[in-house]
C-alpha cells in the first residue's frame, strides 16, 4: 500500500493532510515461534484489522464480470464522487472491480457555497458543486493515487458546455486509465437551463467526441435518472458507442430548513442520493438492461450485498456504491465478502449461478418472479 | 463560521496526524447529563491510543433502526482513557440521528471512524492556556485540558451555555484540576461577550495565556479575537460542518460561504482546527 503523498484539491493546506497511510492490514507483530518465551504484547487491535488480516477459511467465489472489453475482478466499484485514495488503509480495495475517480473538468473548479450537503430520509442530497484541480492537476496530483490502489481506474469526465467534455478526454491523452464514464447528468451543477443528459441527441454527440479521443479504450456513460425516456438516452448513448451504462446518477430535490424557511443547500438544490432512490434506479436498470444490448452498471442505493443482488437480478452486470460508504467505510469490501459467502452458501462457485432467481439460498421456497420484458418508460404509457 | 472582521482562517500548525482506523467500539456507558446532552463512552483501544487533542470521530448510526440515517456524526473526542482504551463523547439529541444513538444499549456496538481531522496545536513554550467553549463545543476543547494539565500548564476555562442543566464540561474540568474555571450563562446574564471579556481580562491580564483556543460560539471567537491581541497570545478555533465522509474524499464540509476558482478549506480534514490571525500578519506558530 502506498502512503498518502499528497493534497488532492487546492486548499489552505500545503502538503497531505495525514501521515503515512498504514503500512498493512495486521497491527499485531508476527507471532513468536513457539517454545521460545511468553508472546510480546499484542499491539492495541480493532475491527478494521481484524477485516483486514488474511483469512485462510474463507472461500472466495469467481465473482469476475465482463464489461464490454473489460473484465473486472467483481460487480462491485464506487459512484464517482463516493470514493477517493484517502480511504486507503480503511477499505481493502483488492477485489474492487475498479476504482472510479471524482469527475474531472478541463478547467479547475472551486465546487459550490456551503452547505454542501444534508441528510434526507434514507439518504441524503448533495450540492458539492464537484470541485476539480482541472486535467493538469487531476493528471499530476489525483491520479497517480487510483492507480496505487491497484485497480483498473474509471475516469468520470465532466463539461459545463458540450465540448468540454472531448476537451478533458483530449487532455487526458494518452495517460493511463481503464475506462472513461462520462457524467452527463450531475444534476447539482448550475447549468442555468437544460440538463445535457436529458438531450439525446447532445449525450450522442459528446459520447462519439470523447470515444474518438479516448485511444480505443472503452467509454462508459453515467445516464441522467430524471428525463422523459431515460431508454432513449441509453439508445442514444449505444448508438454513439458507448460500451456500458452506468444507470444512474442522484435525483434532482431541495431541502428548506424548518428553522429558517430557506434551503438548506448553498445552491439550493442537489442530487438525492441513498436508500431512498433504490427503487427508483432500480426500475430504470430494468429499463435499459431490456432496452440496449450493453451491459448496465446499477447505481442507486446499493449499501448490501442483497441490493447488489437485486440491481444484477434485473439486468445489471454491476453495481457502483456511493453514499453507503460513508458510513461504513469498508462497504464495498463487505458487499463482495458476502456475495462469496451466499455463493458458498448456494454451492455455486460463480456469480450468474447465483444471480439466477432461486440461485441464492437465502431466496424464498416461493419462485422468483421473473422480471417481464414488456416495458416502455414513454411518459404517454402514463409510468414514466 | 464567519470570522471576526479583519482576521483571517489559516491552516493550524504542529505535526500532521496520523492514518484513522475505524472499529465496532462496545458501547460502556450512554446516558444522559444535564437537560439535553448524553455522554456516551466507547471502547474503542486504537483510538483511544492515536488520539490527539480536538480531533474527532465519525460514528455511525446502527444501520438496524428503522431511521436508516446515512450519514455518520462527527463528533469530538471529549475524554480519552488510554489505559481502559476508551473515548468519551458528548452529544445533543437533535434529530432522528442522535435519538436512535441516545437508544444504544450498553454493550450494544457502533461503527466509529477516527481519529480524523488536525487538532489543536499546543506549543511547548506555552505556560498558560485559555480554553473558551459554548454549549456542546466545550467538548473540542476537553482533551487540550488533559494535555496541558499532564504537561503543568496553567489551564483557565470558560464554559458557556443558554442554561445551568445545558453546561458541558465543567465537572471534567475540575476533575482534571484546571487552575481556574468560569462558568456563565444566558439565564444567570453573565454569558454575553462583554461580561466574559471583563472577566477574562480581571483573571488573566497581569499574567495573560500565551494561546487561546476555543469552539462552539462566533462572538465568543470575536472576543477571544479581541484578548489574543490584547495579550499577543496566539488563537486557534475548531469548526463545526456538516460532513459525509469524515477524511476529504466527498468534498462536502468547504469553509467557505462563496464559490471560487479553487476550493477553500475542507473542515474535516483542512481542520477542524484552524489558526485565526490578523489579516496581512505572517506568524510563526498558529
Amino acid at each position: 500500500m502506498s502512503g498518502r503523498t499528497g493534497s488532492t484539491s487546492p486548499t489552505l493546506t500545503a502538503g497531505p493532510r495525514h501521515g503515512a497511510g498504514h503500512v498493512g492490514g495486521h497491527l499485531t507483530g508476527p507471532a513468536p515461534a513457539a517454545g521460545v518465551g511468553p508472546p510480546a504484547r499484542p499491539t492495541p487491535e480493532d475491527a478494521r484489522a481484524r477485516f483486514f488480516a488474511p483469512d485462510p477459511a474463507r472461500v472466495t467465489a469467481d465473482l469476475s464480470v465482463r464489461l464490454g472489453s473489460l473484465l473486472l475482478d467483481s460487480p462491485v466499484m464506487p459512484a464517482s464522487g463516493c470514493f477517493g485514495p484517502e480511504l486507503e488503509g480503511l477499505l481493502p480495495m483488492d477485489r474492487l472491480g475498479a476504482v472510479v475517480t471524482k469527475t474531472v473538468f478541463s478547467a479547475q473548479r472551486g465546487g459550490n457555497a456551503a452547505h454542501r450537503l444534508s441528510e434526507t430520509g434514507m439518504g441524503m442530497i448533495n450540492s458539492v458543486g464537484i470541485p476539480s484541480p482541472g486535467v493538469p492537476g487531476f493528471l499530476r496530483d489525483v491520479l497517480p493515487r487510483y492507480h496505487a490502489t491497484g485497480r483498473p481506474v474509471v475516469v468520470s469526465v465532466g463539461g459545463l458546455r458540450p465540448e468540454e467534455y472531448a476537451e478533458v478526454a483530449e487532455e487526458l491523452g494518452d495517460a493511463e486509465y481503464a475506462a472513461l464514464e462520462i457524467n452527463v447528468s450531475c444534476p447539482n451543477l448550475e447549468h442555468g437551463g437544460t440538463e445535457i443528459g436529458a438531450d439525446p441527441e447532445a449525450v450522442a454527440r459528446i459520447t462519439r467526441e470523447v470515444r474518438h479521443r479516448a485511444g480505443g479504450r472503452p467509454v462508459w456513460v453515467k445516464l441522467a435518472p430524471m428525463v422523459a425516456s431515460v431508454t432513449e438516452v441509453a439508445r442514444a448513448a449505444h448508438r454513439a458507442g458507448a460500451e456500458a451504462l452506468v444507470v444512474a446518477n442522484s435525483y434532482p430535490g431541495m431541502v428548506v430548513d424548518p428553522g429558517t424557511g430557506r434551503p438548506v443547500l448553498g445552491n439550493t438544490v442537489g442530487g438525492v442520493s441513498g436508500p431512498a432512490v433504490k427503487p427508483l434506479s432500480l426500475r430504470l436498470a430494468w429499463l435499459v438492461a431490456q432496452a440496449v444490448p450493453v451491459p448496465v452498471i446499477g447505481c442507486g442505493g446499493v449499501s448490501t450485498a442483497q441490493d447488489a443482488l437485486d440491481y444484477l437480478r434485473v439486468g445489471a452486470a454491476a453495481v457502483q456504491v456511493g453514499t453507503a460508504t460513508f458510513a461504513r467505510p469498508q462497504a464495498m469490501a463487505e458487499i463482495v465478502r458476502e456475495l462469496d459467502d451466499r455463493c458458498a452458501g448456494a454451492g455455486v462457485a460463480k456469480l450468474p449461478e447465483l444471480v439466477r432467481p432461486g440461485g441464492d439460498h437465502e431466496d424464498a421456497t416461493t419462485p422468483t418472479r421473473h422480471p417481464g420484458r414488456s416495458a416502455d418508460d414513454r411518459p404517454s404509457r402514463g409510468n414514466g | 463560521m464567519s470570522v471576526p472582521n479583519g482576521w483571517t482562517l489559516a491552516p493550524v500548525g504542529g505535526p500532521r496526524p496520523g492514518s484513522p482506523t475505524w472499529d465496532r467500539a462496545e458501547v460502556v456507558e450512554n446516558a444522559p447529563v444535564g437537560d439535553r446532552h448524553y455522554r456516551m463512552r466507547l471502547a474503542a483501544p486504537t483510538i483511544t491510543a492515536s488520539a490527539r487533542p480536538g480531533q474527532f470521530v465519525m460514528v455511525s448510526v446502527p444501520e438496524e433502526t428503522s431511521v436508516r440515517a446515512v450519514l455518520p456524526r462527527p463528533m469530538a473526542i471529549h475524554r480519552r482513557h488510554p489505559t481502559d482504551g476508551q473515548v468519551e463523547i458528548v452529544y445533543g439529541v437533535r434529530g432522528v440521528g442522535t435519538q436512535a444513538l441516545s437508544q444504544v444499549p450498553v454493550g450494544g456496538a457502533l461503527q466509529v471512524v477516527g481519529p480524523l481531522g488536525r487538532g489543536f496545536d499546543l506549543a511547548p513554550e506555552t505556560r498558560r492556556l485559555l480554553l473558551v467553549g459554548r454549549g456542546i463545543g466545550v467538548c473540542s476543547l476537553m482533551t487540550c485540558a488533559e494535555d496541558a494539565v499532564a504537561a503543568g500548564v496553567e489551564v483557565t476555562a470558560v464554559v458557556s451555555a443558554r442554561t445551568r442543566d445545558a453546561l458541558v464540561g465543567a465537572s471534567d474540568y475540575r476533575e482534571l484540576g484546571i487552575s481556574r474555571l468560569i462558568e456563565v450563562t444566558d439565564e444567570e446574564g453573565d454569558s454575553d461577550p462583554h461580561t466574559v471579556g471583563a472577566l477574562l481580562r480581571d483573571a488573566l491580564d497581569e499574567a495573560p495565556a500565551q494561546q487561546v483556543l476555543t469552539c462552539g460560539s462566533e462572538r465568543l471567537t470575536a472576543l477571544c479575537a479581541r484578548l489574543a491581541d490584547r495579550w499577543a497570545a496566539t488563537l486557534q478555533v475548531s469548526l463545526e460542518a456538516h460532513m459525509a465522509c469524515g477524511l476529504g474524499y466527498c468534498h462536502g464540509c468547504a469553509t467557505a460561504a462563496t464559490t471560487a476558482a479553487s476550493e477553500s478549506a475542507l473542515i474535516c480534514a483542512d481542520g477542524p482546527v484552524f489558526a485565526v490571525r490578523r489579516e496581512g500578519r505572517v506568524s510563526a506558530r498558529g
